[in-house]
């Protein structure tokens, strides 16, 4: 018999194939390319994209020439632009602003073929650590409600550019997904005067059949109603609702867990494609009890089609027991 | 300077990105490979589907046996199953229950066509009939609560193997969560205003016109405000109705009409893109606490929804929900406006 789950923070009903669950090996994972060896975010091609908003490595370096090791330069194009007033406006029925906003692309490494699973724990500990400088930025201009971290890797996720890239947004509004997160987990705080995260940490520590690894300051863990197959999420243990508050005790942990985690999931799939996301608390009210901050990883395993489309209820083909199951034991 | 553009209904924001805007022939359109050998759907080949549940057919003929003109038959792979209890519980902060449900496969037509629009008007009807005589039968199992009707046109949109042409049913015993906001999003405008927020829209659409499709019968065409996807499509009766079962038999014909006219000028002017309809429409209105049903007969209005899947969803959007669509809806309209077929 299948399976429904409801997701605990938003409501979401997800159906979970219990009877013949999918192995890895039944997802047709296309193969990543061959991966050339000179793009615009290469060594030697700073001139390629528009100039750098900022770069870490090696000091009294000219800016837009090689000698870094981390580069965040903007999106060539943005979805959003960072000129300009919001202009909000009303026809009759319909509301509108303009696309003001931040779109910077995070090269995490000079080298094309290094993947966050191929790095050592310094250079993804300094991805880490310009995803929160750019927040800390960025959250100086009060235009902005919201940043939004990602990834997105391989074709089917998205991607348009081999080189090991990150990008962020910063947008004038709290996003629809986020704003169903914090709606949730405030009407949880509002009955039980807990955060539902650490909750399901608690619950977690008990049962561990979620765990995909865990360290002293981090959790990861397959949601218990995954929206997609070996869909993870990664999320300190401690109540934190800003991303920006990690320190140098706990971001070593937060590097090894992000570049464990995905190890696993590249070694069990066959190097899928994937997408993550930071979901950190909006910028208006950032220490807040009732919201934790997480990373969501998830896998494009599946096609999203008519029926998700039309009601927002996912169907996973695999438990996420089994997929965490498997992980931990790669 | 890229648009954010809210969506009246559900409140949902999207980006409509001019700068990068795309025309129709800037899509590279996909089908994905598909299986096309020893179709189960074509007429003849009955026995190699799971047994029918209903079926328009000849008088005269047998079930499972050809002389139909549309068939439903049990998914091969069921998501959610018909049989037992739903078994509501809790296990620590997680909830959880059985998955019950029907999931039926809509055969459109006992011939290998593969594209709805090539089918004539009059088996579009049927077609349409039918859905609505699964969706009154589904009603009378108390268990469940909505029912989904879709389809899912090429390998990128989602449909696994043969190019004939069907569409499918999910029943399930909870209200989705889509449905749910955009019935919240509805109520909220009527408790405000007192009117139809689609019925309000489209008053302003066929004012403004710059993104009317198609104006056919008793239905209208429209790449809505808010598109979250390029060619973005949404089917609306003009007659305010909440419940897509109750056209009359004239209504059923012209939208299968409006069906087969607006799916012609996308598949025309993208060139036979993948993609997926959905039919948005009340859920059953069994009531639980007094008064939970009020007034959705005058606050909601049923609609199809077309979206032909030309950009890929990525991390942006599966974390906040926010869509960048390249394609400004006023020029798809125009674009599609302009495709004669």
């Amino acid at each position: 018999m299948p399976e429904l789950r409801r997701d605990p923070v938003t409501g979401r009903w997800v159906i979970i194939n219990t009877d013949n669950p999918r192995q890895p090996s039944e997802y047709k994972v296309e193969p990543q390319p061959k991966k050339s060896v000179k793009c615009a975010f290469c060594y030697g091609n700073e001139k390629m994209t528009p100039p750098e908003i900022t770069a870490y490595g090696v000091e009294k370096r000219e800016k837009n020439s090689p000698g870094w090791t981390l580069r965040v330069v903007p999106n060539k194009f943005p979805a959003m632009q960072i000129e300009g007033n919001l202009d909000k406006a009303g026809i009759g029925l319909f509301d509108m602003m303009k696309g003001v906003g931040a779109h910077e692309v995070i090269i995490e490494t000079p080298d094309h073929n290094s993947e966050i699973p191929d790095r050592d724990e310094k250079q993804i500990r300094e991805l880490l650590w310009s995803y929160r400088d750019r927040s800390l930025d960025l959250r100086k201009d009060k235009r902005f409600k919201y940043i939004l971290i990602f990834k997105n890797y391989g074709f089917s996720a998205g991607a348009s550019l081999d080189h090991p890239h990150s990008q962020l947004i910063a947008m004038p509004f709290v996003p629809k997904r986020v704003m169903g997160e914090i709606e949730g987990s405030v009407k949880y705080f509002g009955y039980r005067e807990r955060c539902v995260y650490c909750d399901m940490i608690r619950q977690e520590a008990e049962e561990k059949d979620l765990t995909v690894s865990e360290n002293k300051h981090f959790l990861s863990f397959t949601p218990f109603a995954s929206r997609f197959p070996y869909e993870t999420c990664i999320i300190p243990k401690e109540h934190f609702s800003d991303f920006t508050n990690i320190n140098d005790e706990i971001i070593g942990d937060l590097a090894y867990i992000l570049k464990d985690t995905l190890t696993r999931i590249r070694k069990v799939l066959k190097d899928p494609s994937y997408n993550y996301i930071l979901h950190s608390a909006p910028l208006d009210d950032p220490e807040r009890d009732d919201f934790h901050w997480h990373i969501e990883i998830m896998p494009r395993l599946t096609k999203v089609a008519g029926f998700e489309w039309g009601t927002g209820f996912y169907i996973n083909p695999t438990p996420p027991e089994l997929a965490a199951k498997t992980l931990r034991e790669a | 300077m890229p648009q954010l553009r809210r969506d009246p209904i559900t409140g949902r924001w999207v980006i409509i990105a001019a700068e990068r805007a795309k025309r129709p022939e800037d899509f590279v359109v996909s089908q994905g490979e598909m299986a096309d050998d020893g179709c189960p759907f074509c007429e003849g080949k009955e026995k190699n589907t799971p047994t029918e549940i209903f079926a328009i057919r000849a008088e005269g003929t047998k079930p499972d046996k050809p002389g139909w003109k549309v068939r439903v038959v049990p998914s091969i792979a069921p998501i959610l199953r018909v049989e037992g209890e739903l078994n509501r519980h809790g296990k620590g902060v997680y909830d959880l229950m059985n998955g019950i449900g029907a999931h039926e496969v809509i055969i459109e037509t006992p011939e290998h066509i593969a594209h709805l629009c090539d089918l004539p008007v009059e088996q579009i009807k049927a077609v349409i009939d039918t859905y609505t005589r699964r969706m009154q039968d589904l009603e009378k199992d108390t268990r469940l609560k909505y029912v989904l009707i879709f389809k899912n046109y090429g390998a990128i949109a989602g449909s696994t193997m043969y190019k004939h042409s069907r569409s499918q049913l999910i029943a399930t015993p909870v209200n989705p969560k889509l449905v749910k906001e955009e019935l919240a999003g509805a109520k909220r405008y009527f408790d405000y205003k007192d009117r139809c927020v689609f019925c309000d829209l489209l008053k302003q659409e066929m004012d403004a016109q710059d993104r009317i499709i198609l104006e056919m019968g008793g239905f209208i065409a429209v790449a809505p405000f808010a598109s979250r996807f390029p060619f973005e499509a949404w089917i609306l009766p003009k007659a305010h109705s909440c419940d897509f079962t109750r056209m009359s038999e004239a209504e059923k014909t012209d939208l299968a009409g409006m069906l087969k006219h607006t799916l012609a000028k996308l598949k025309k002017a993208l060139g036979d893109p993948p993609y997926n309809f959905i039919f948005h429409t009340a859920p059953f209105r069994r009531a639980k606490t007094a008064g939970s049903w009020k007034t959705i007969e005058e606050d909601y209005h049923w609609h199809i929804e077309i979206i032909p899947r030309l950009t890929r969803v990525a991390g942006f959007e599966w974390g906040s929900g926010v869509y960048i669509n390249p394609t400004p809806p006023e020029e798809a309209a125009k674009y599609l406006r302009a495709t004669d077929f």
